[in-house]
């Protein structure tokens, strides 16, 4: 096999054909690695970085040099699409990432819709186009992934997330209501991000969880919009990649049914029995954020190794790396798969 | 079954059945037949939400079915707590809660709050975002045996650890026991940090906790 280049790589994984090694990434968004060594080693630093594209492009290169991921992941929280539907947003500081400090409407009944193309000129939706433009062209060989926030989440974004999940079950037609927005929203997002150099798409929809919703609810409520926003990508061109946090034993029948082309999961997760359970599906994780946060890096080096040999097709962290994971045990996790 | 029993089901049913309106109904004739009020919170309402409770802890149900039963627990206790007699509400455990500083992300702790104060509990909620001062100091003020933190973020992690260190410096570290919790947190963290307890979910949460006072507290809403 001739040697692939780390762009090729991920492709011909989440495209089925043959590689020479697993990939080792980090997708960006909830799962960004933006982390405060880097920024000071670099002095390209955030919150400034989430609002400015050029600084976007710049951290993005700089973590992935340090770190040793094989991609460069944007943006570095899961807010940008929040903010343009008018939740207010807290930009956060160097160690901490932005959240939401307020969702717009306080139930799915009174969301007010708007236009999603008019949506798609707001805010950073174009710094993030824009950072991914300049580093597909500055680095052809590097995968730029962008990491969107999933279709629950994205709702429970716009929506007080407490009365959100009240209303799955009370009023599921506004609740629908404001997944379809969601979702049409994100599927526009993809689209315009697929013109810009993007390579692949990650969800990572952590209020989608099987804990959080229960089977039943997961089926109704997230398996369809990820399927959506999933099927939305898959048009634009662009594999997709789908993160599903915390324990998904109880709704793992149900992933087949996301179309997702890598399903990425928590720590907890034992990947080799889940690529057992679904032999369809390419599994993408799961080194702990805890063992990268604290070490050792001998641990960190021996959890990636053992997730190469068994055969895991994506090697990336579990979940939201801290911001005060060292470089070191960064570098641990991706020159183990390398090496 | 007696007019009371049918009542005291009915309550335990709008609760469990997350039927708010049958609850309320209920509530209102419990009121109207001057039934006891300790009896029709505790072997009604709570009664029902333990049910409920049992049921997520087996995974029936999930977190909106327990946020709606919950609803429903408040708005029976909306209608029956003003009846209670006076010298029945004996001082409870307290406990101060919230979603450390730096993250929004209370599904959990709003969880856990609803099945500590099921549980017995005085529950202050201090709400999200809070830093570790605000902890502190509202433990002292209350005079509260326990500090719960919750984070779904392994960006604000550290916050819990500063909680600790924070009661350490003033003293406080034994008689105010600190129980964690939250997506990424774990049992292995939480003993590296010197929390006292950790719990995986809202019903564990009332175990632990208990577990920590070294104490048993009935299950009594009132």
């Amino acid at each position: 096999m001739t040697l692939l280049n780390p762009k090729q790589r991920l492709l011909n994984v989440l495209e089925n054909k043959p590689v020479d090694r697993p990939p080792v990434i980090c997708p960006g968004g909830m799962m960004n690695s933006a982390i405060v060594e880097v920024m000071k080693n670099t002095g390209i630093t955030l919150p400034e970085a989430h609002q400015d594209a050029d600084l976007m492009a710049r951290l993005a290169r700089v973590i992935q040099q340090y770190t040793g991921f094989e991609n460069f992941g944007l943006p570095f929280c899961m807010t940008v699409e929040a903010e343009v539907f008018g939740s207010t947003i807290d930009m956060g500081t160097l160690e901490c990432e932005p959240k939401i400090a307020k969702e717009r409407f306080p139930d799915s009944g009174s969301v007010v819709y708007e236009d999603v193309e008019t949506l798609l000129q707001q805010g950073r939706i174009a710094t993030v186009a824009e950072a991914a433009s300049k580093l597909a062209s500055d680095f052809p060989d590097i995968p730029v992934l962008a990491s969107l926030t999933g279709p629950v989440s994205l709702a429970a974004s716009i929506v007080d997330p407490i009365p959100f999940l009240k209303d799955l079950r009370r009023n599921p037609e506004a609740a629908h209501r404001v997944m379809d927005y969601a979702t049409r929203f994100l599927i526009g997002f993809v689209r315009l991000l697929s013109q810009h150099g993007v390579s692949a798409i990650t969800f990572g929809d952590p209020t989608a969880t099987g804990e959080i919703l229960g089977p039943k609810m997961f089926k109704e409520y997230a398996v369809p919009y990820l399927h959506r926003v999933v099927a939305g990508a898959h048009e634009a061109g662009l594999p997709a990649i789908v993160h599903i946090c915390g324990d998904l034993s109880p709704v793992k029948a149900l992933l087949p049914e996301i179309g997702a082309d890598a399903i990425s999961t928590d720590a907890l997760i034992n990947l080799r029995k889940l690529k057992e359970a679904l032999p369809g599906i390419n599994t993408m994780g799961n080194v702990s954020t805890y063992l990268l946060e604290f070490g050792p890096k001998e641990k960190i080096s021996e959890v990636t190794k053992r997730l190469v040999k068994e055969g895991i097709d994506i090697i990336s962290p579990a979940c939201g790396l801290s911001t005060s994971s060292p470089i070191e045990h960064i570098r641990a996790m991706t020159e183990a798969v390398r090496s | 079954m007696s007019k009371q029993e049918r009542i005291l089901a009915d309550l335990a049913k709008g609760v469990l059945e997350l039927d708010e309106n049958l609850t309320v109904t209920t509530a209102k004739e419990a009121v109207e037949e001057k039934l006891d009020a300790y009896t029709a919170i505790n072997d009604g309402l709570v009664a029902g939400m333990n049910e409920a409770g049992r049921l997520y802890e087996e995974e029936e149900y999930f977190v909106p079915e327990l946020l709606l039963a919950s609803d429903s627990l408040y708005a029976g206790l909306e209608i029956l707590t003003p009846h209670l007699p006076k010298d029945e509400e004996g001082e409870k455990a307290k406990v101060v809660i919230g979603v450390v500083q730096g993250d929004t992300h209370d599904i959990g702790k709003n969880l856990v709050k609803i099945m500590l104060e099921v549980g017995g509990f005085e529950v202050i909620d201090l709400g999200r975002d809070i830093p570790a001062e605000a902890f502190v100091a509202k433990a002292k003020e209350v005079k509260a045996q326990i500090i719960g933190l919750s984070t779904l973020m392994t960006t604000t992690m550290p916050q819990m650890e500063k909680v600790v260190r924070l009661l350490e410096e003033e003293g406080l570290k034994d008689s105010v026991k600190v129980l964690v919790g939250g997506g990424p947190v774990s049992h292995a963290y939480a003993k590296n940090i010197g929390a006292d307890g950790y719990a995986d979910n809202a019903t564990n949460a009332v175990r632990v906790a208990k577990g920590l006072l070294g104490i048993q507290v009935e299950d009594a809403i009132a």
